[in-house]
């Protein structure tokens, strides 16, 4: 039984974290269509930031080096986190975001991507190469002394409640003067521009809050796993993100949400417990990667807007007076996907 | 100077390999006018069933490569057939064609590495002794490199300048609609422009396989970058521009290695593509406005 609620509970976590993932990309791509083709190196770059921040200086002598080990309390850790991913967004921004093309600005984010992987990598300083960082200090965990699964279901609730938070924020983001900017932006730049809006300063407002969210996630995922290498972050990882977010439907956060419930959680990692073929241990996660690649591509075929569609904006929908239910016939004013 | 010019042959070996995979990719994205992620893979294709040819059934060396380098041109048509057309013929915008070949890039590369296996392979024949020509100092296989992209690019040039096919191309590469309205089948067209692209990055791949000796399936996709800034620097769809952008690169990445180690290969490259970014986003041969 404490078994059975250890998994729920890690399935639980996985769910909030890549929910948080899925909304970070959301505000990247969703909001202002930006294409983020690696999305996972904020995650990684939140996660490595946050785990030097909270584990102790390196050990000489044991083979493991990396930089800072400042062992902060998590929540300075969990800043440390997201600033280092809102810093790492925000330089590539700004060779991104000059008024590219949008397949330059793929090209580009990709190759950062690889970059970054490539040097984290190959430079055994900074987080300990391809070993990776192990034994990142929980939160909680020191005060608390539960057992594995109980510890499970309480870090569930904790990337719960920030899950919720920034899922707010996301939305009063949406529906906030810069969220609207946002996507008039990914609609139509020159149109945005002529309206004397500043777009590259609009969108680079979306990358680095996308990056900072999608870092957040990273930290609860090297706190949830305690040790993370440069497997863990392959650019297959940036397509499950993306495919949980075209599945369930861009440009809104419940598209997001269901999105990471079904590809994340349901497809992702349910499948993660199958057992291996003798022989063959690459299978599994070949196999995984070939439908998450081929859900993405049918989804897009077959339902673009996703499981939840983006709700187009309507004319004269002001909360001016309570007769919501009456306005249903409105004239439709912009179309959410073209 | 002695070790200048020793890099500096390298240079020109990785450029000729670069110049292959570069004119294909070229080629196909100003026909097509989307960028295609998934052409590490196509390299892959080309590699590994020449390696297959020559170890499962003892082909020699020429013949497994081209039985490669048609294959990889075939499943290149069957993609284009199978998913990007579907979605090109539905006027899905540029943005998802990424997504598309983004996710194709991870299909075909897990499906080649489900077929070929995770390890590192190379072709059963023989390195011979680096033979030593004035300053440069190669192997035999580069050197047939080297000639091959040379022959390869000399017979792209008369086939865009001569043949009625070559012709459409580049018709349909600068206007795509003018190119229908004037009786250009650009359903053919298309075909066998992506059939031209797999072919050239089928040899591409082979070229790669020769120069780095041991290989695996995502040996091609890591080079992908490399083939990418080539490809920006020559300014984005212009086949001489890539030729001209992979001989740069080439020489850039192959002569850094006398300064910082040759690890860091692509991250060369990619500070190229950067500095070309910022400073000439459009390439040394657009035109602007087009890029």
């Amino acid at each position: 039984m404490a078994i059975l609620i250890g998994y729920l509970a890690t399935l639980g976590v996985y769910f909030c974290i890549y929910n948080i993932f899925a909304i970070g990309l959301n505000i990247q791509f969703g909001y202002a269509g930006i294409l983020d083709f690696t999305v996972i190196t904020f995650m990684a770059i939140g996660a490595y930031m946050a785990g030097v921040g909270s584990l102790g200086p390196a050990q000489p002598g044991t083979e493991i080096y990396y930089i800072l080990g400042l062992s902060l309390p998590w929540p300075l850790a969990l800043i440390l986190g997201a600033v280092s991913a809102g810093v790492l967004g925000y330089l590539i921004g700004l060779i991104a975001l000059r008024r590219l093309r949008s397949d330059y600005l793929a090209i580009v984010t990709l190759a950062a991507g690889s970059i970054i992987y490539g040097l984290v990598g190959n430079n055994t300083k900074i987080f300990d190469g391809y070993e990776g960082l192990v034994g990142v200090p929980q939160p909680f965990n020191g005060v608390l002394n539960l057992s594995p699964n109980t510890y499970d279901l309480v870090f569930m609730i904790f990337a719960a409640v920030i899950m919720l938070l920034l899922w707010v924020l996301a939305n009063r983001l949406y529906k906030s003067p810069l969220g609207r900017a946002m996507r008039a932006t990914r609609e139509d730049l020159d149109v945005a521009e002529a309206f004397g809006k500043n777009t590259y300063r609009i969108r680079m407002m979306a990358m680095v809050i996308g990056a900072v969210f999608v870092g957040i996630g990273g930290v609860l995922t090297i706190w949830f796993i305690t040790a993370l290498a440069p497997a863990g972050w392959g650019t297959s990882e940036t397509f499950v993100v993306w495919a949980a977010l075209i599945v369930g439907g861009m440009g809104n956060n419940k598209g997001a949400v269901i999105g990471s419930f079904l590809v994340a959680v349901l497809f992702n990692e349910a499948t993660r417990f199958l057992p291996s073929i003798n022989g063959l241990p690459s299978l599994i996660p070949e196999i995984r990667n070939i439908c998450i690649g081929a859900l993405v591509i049918l989804t897009l075929r077959f339902r673009p807007q996703g499981v939840f569609p983006e709700r187009k904006a309507k004319f004269f929908e002001l909360p001016l007076t309570g007769r919501g239910r009456e306005r249903e016939h409105e004239v439709v004013v912009t179309g959410a996907e073209e | 100077m002695h070790l200048f010019l020793l890099t500096l042959g390298f240079g020109i070996v990785t450029a000729a390999v670069l110049s292959l995979a570069s004119v294909g990719l070229s080629l196909q994205f100003g026909v097509t006018n989307y960028v295609n992620f998934a052409y590490g893979a196509y390299l892959a294709v080309g590699m590994y069933m020449t390696y297959t040819c020559m170890t499962a059934f003892h082909l020699p060396f020429l013949i497994g490569a081209v039985i490669g380098i048609l294959t990889a041109g075939i499943v290149a048509v069957i993609v284009d057939i199978l998913v990007l057309e579907r979605f090109v013929k539905r006027g899905t915008s540029g943005f998802f064609l990424l997504i598309v070949t983004f996710g194709l890039q991870l299909i075909l590369l897990n499906l080649a590495q489900a077929i070929w296996g995770v390890g590192f392979d190379r072709y059963p024949i023989a390195q011979g002794k680096p033979l030593t020509i004035g300053p440069f100092s190669v192997t035999v296989a580069q050197l047939e490199v080297v000639g091959v992209a040379i022959i390869a690019l000399v017979a792209v040039h008369l086939l865009l300048t001569k043949s009625r096919l070559g012709k459409a191309m580049r018709a349909m590469s600068d206007n795509k609609m003018l190119a229908q309205a004037s009786g250009i089948d650009i359903n053919a067209t298309t075909l066998w422009t992506w059939f031209f692209t797999g072919c050239l990055a089928g040899l591409g791949g082979i070229a790669l396989a020769l120069n780095t000796v041991e290989f695996q399936v995502f040996t091609g996709n890591s080079f992908l970058f490399v083939i990418f800034a080539a490809v920006i620097l020559g300014g984005i769809g212009k086949i001489y521009g890539a030729m001209l952008g992979a001989l740069i690169i080439g020489l850039v990445v192959g002569l850094s290695s006398l300064v910082i180690s040759s690890a860091y290969n692509v991250d060369v490259a990619f500070a190229v593509l950067v500095i070309v970014l910022l400073i000439r986003p459009q390439g040394i041969f657009a035109i602007a406005g087009k890029a």
